[in-house]
Formats: C-alpha cells, structure tokens, sequence
C-alpha cells in the first residue's frame, strides 16, 4: 500500500480496524447464509446481515475520516432495504403460493439445462418423537372441537 | 498496537497465524453447524468448540483501543452480534432464525453505537427490529408449513460454503491488515498528527443539517422509491390472488 495516500488522512486507529473487522466477519456469515440455507427467508435474513456487515465497515470509515457520507449512506441503506425486503416478501409468498414449500429448490426446474438435477443427500429421518406438552388435570365436560381447531399446527 | 503485546504471552505469535487459526476455526465450526441432516451431539459439541476458538481467535487478533472500558464495551457488543449472526444462518427453525437476527440487531446497533453513530444505532433498531424483522415474522406465520421441512435440516453444499465464507472473510482481514500496516508506516511520518473532525458532537442535528441540506434531492429519491415499492408489492399481491382464483387454486 502507498503510504502517501494514507498520509492525507489521519492513521487507522484500533477502533477503525475493529470496526472493519467486525463488519467483514457478518459480511462473511451472511454469505454463507445464502449459499447453504435453502429457506427462502433464511436466505433473506442472510442478505440482511450482509447489509449490516457493510453498514458497520462504512459507519467505521465515516468515524475515522470525520465525514457524514458514510453515515448518509448507511441511512440509504436502511432505507433501501425496507423497501427490498417488502417486495421480496411478496414474491416469496407468491412462489409459496405456487409450490406450497420455501425450498429454494422446489424452483431448481429454471435452472440452466446443462446443470445436473440436484439430488438431497442424507435426508433425515422424521423425528419420531413425541413433542411434550404440559397436561392439565381434565375438568368438566369435554368441548367439542371444530375440524378447523384440530389442524392448527402444532409447533412453529 | 498488535495483539501479542497486550496480553503478554510468553509466546508472541504473528498476528497472520493467529488470524489464519481463527478463519480456519471459522470455517470448521460452520461447516460442522451448519444444518446437515442427522447431526450428532458430538459434532455440533467440536462445532461449538470450535466457534469459540474461532471467536477467541479473532478478538486476540483486534486492536487495542487505548481505553479499557471502550474496549471491554466494544468487544462485548462485537461477540454478541456475531454469536447472534451465526446464530441466524445455523438454526433450522426459521423463526428461531428471524429471532436471533434481533438479537444481531442488537449487538450491531451497539457496535454502531460504540462507533460514534448514534441516530444509526436507534434507526437500525426502529426500522430493522420494528418494522422488516416483524414483517417477517408475518410472512414466515402465513407461510410456513407445520414442523420443521427437509429442507430445513439440510444445507446446500455445507463444506463447501463454509470454505467460501472462510475465504472471503480471510481475504476481507488481509486487507484489513495491510491497512493498520500501511498505518504504522504513516503514523512514524509528520501526517500522524491530522485532526479528524469528532462527529458525536450535536450528532442528530448535525446529521438532520448534512441529510436534508447536501442530500435534499436523495431524501426526494428515497421517499419515490419506498412509494414506488409499496405500490408495486400491493400490485403484485392482487395480480397474484386474480391469477390464483383464475386457475382455480384456494387464493389466500
């Protein structure tokens, strides 16, 4: 690195170098958010944290040359990305819509022809388990439940 | 100004390896975390184990700050974000996801705070945390099918994305590190002594001065496109349920 284009500015303090660090370390995580989770919306909370991770890097730069364009643009961001995340939701509900899963690769049919279909390996086995739920002494007369309260889910 | 300095081992390793160790660490902790089908109790225990040597790792290889207590507060918001952000991309509910991610929010808008921007810090809270988490948290409630899908316990090539997160991150501190060494060489020169202006004076008025007087037209910018965004998610909603109802599927 050319020292003289350093010397016009103050040198990089530990707070600087942190502050970069921290935001490579999120960038990084929310990368490989995205290339492993198949969730959609997982996929989509990664994004954001890549978003985050640039946000601090540029609010450290802002810090240490004394200027508000790093912060001016982390409040563009922000914005930005309250827009993005609205429309994305959209479309995400719009492809649950269609296939009834949040798999990403429910849609790997628009993947290019050359590109083998992907396959899952490993597939776990259902978990078997009963889910424990604290029981209630029964009292009084038994309700009649309604066909629509019985298929509530049961866990989230 | 290194690591080894300060906390007086009586080894000093170069801060390369000890950086190196960590992004290694990294990369062997997600790829033992991340969601992989039937994962035993013993791999995500070194996973674990291995998270925190990675961590370890990386806060011995930060910068001294000068004060303690600045540093103590750094490094305490610092770790939760980034526990909480691994967190995020590691769990297999999706709502257990979207929570932890507030808890990032929050480590991160600490870290903002810690940095001098603290209208940033509260924003990153009122409109992530308020407004995006919660609006995903209802799209995850409409459309998430009961218990956890197959596609939630496995990953999409986890080896292979925990070595590409590795890379990018070890190349990111490379950078990093030839900056503070770039640093060094400068602050032996006669420019060490530049004054930088202190932005956590006045913070918010100064901020509201810079947003609405320089960036007036941006401001313009931004609020056409949160309009623009709002009117094109509503459009494609309705085109949706028409085109659901057209074809006889149940429209939601």
């Amino acid at each position: 690195m050319n020292p003289d284009s350093l010397a016009a500015t103050a040198p990089a303090d530990g707070m600087l170098l942190n502050g970069l660090l921290v935001g490579a370390v999120l960038f990084a995580l929310g990368f490989v958010g995205i290339l492993a989770r198949r969730n959609m919306i997982v996929m989509f909370l990664s994004a954001e944290l890549m978003l985050q991770g640039v946000s601090v890097s540029l609010v450290s730069w802002s810090r240490h040359h004394g200027d508000w364009g790093g912060q001016m643009l982390v409040i563009f961001v922000l914005t930005v990305a309250a827009c993005e995340a609205a429309v994305a939701l959209v479309f995400v509900l719009q492809a649950f819509a269609r296939t009834g899963r949040l798999d990403v690769a429910a849609w790997q049919s628009l993947r290019e022809s050359v590109v083998p279909r992907a396959v899952d390996h490993g597939l776990p086995e259902v978990d078997t388990h009963p889910q424990t739920w604290p029981r209630l002494t029964p009292a009084g007369i038994e309700p009649e439940l309604e066909e629509d309260e019985l298929l509530q889910r049961e866990h989230v | 100004m290194t690591a080894d300095a300060a906390f007086g081992l009586p080894f000093s390793p170069r801060p390369g390896v000890l950086l190196g160790f960590a992004v290694a660490a990294a990369a062997a902790s997600l790829w033992l975390l991340l969601p992989r089908g039937r994962a035993g109790r013993i791999s995500r225990a070194v996973g674990i184990l291995a998270g925190i040597a990675s961590l370890s790792g990386f806060a011995a290889a930060g910068h001294r700050m000068g004060s303690l207590g600045e540093e103590f507060v750094f490094l305490t918001v610092a770790t939760v974000a980034i526990v909480s952000a691994a967190a995020t991309i590691l769990t297999r509910s999706p709502v257990y996801s979207a929570i932890w991610f507030a808890l990032a929010l929050a480590g991160i808008s600490g870290v903002l705070l810690v940095l001098g921007a603290q209208f940033l810090g509260v924003a990153t809270i009122v409109v992530y945390a308020g407004a995006i988490l919660v609006m995903f948290l209802f799209v995850l409630m409409l459309a998430q099918p009961s218990g956890l899908t197959p596609s939630d316990r496995i990953s999409n090539e986890p080896l292979l994305s925990a070595i590409a997160g590795a890379v990018l991150v070890g190349l990111l501190t490379l950078s990093i590190g030839r900056l503070s060494a770039g640093s060094e060489d400068a602050a032996a020169g006669p420019a060490a002594a530049v004054e930088v202006a202190d932005l956590s004076v006045d913070h918010v008025a100064r901020l509201g001065g810079e947003l609405f007087g320089r960036h007036l037209i941006a401001v313009e910018a931004a609020g056409v496109l949160l309009l623009v965004a709002l009117i094109g998610a509503i459009a494609v909603v309705s085109r949706g349920e028409a085109a659901a109802v057209a074809e006889g599927r149940p429209a939601r």
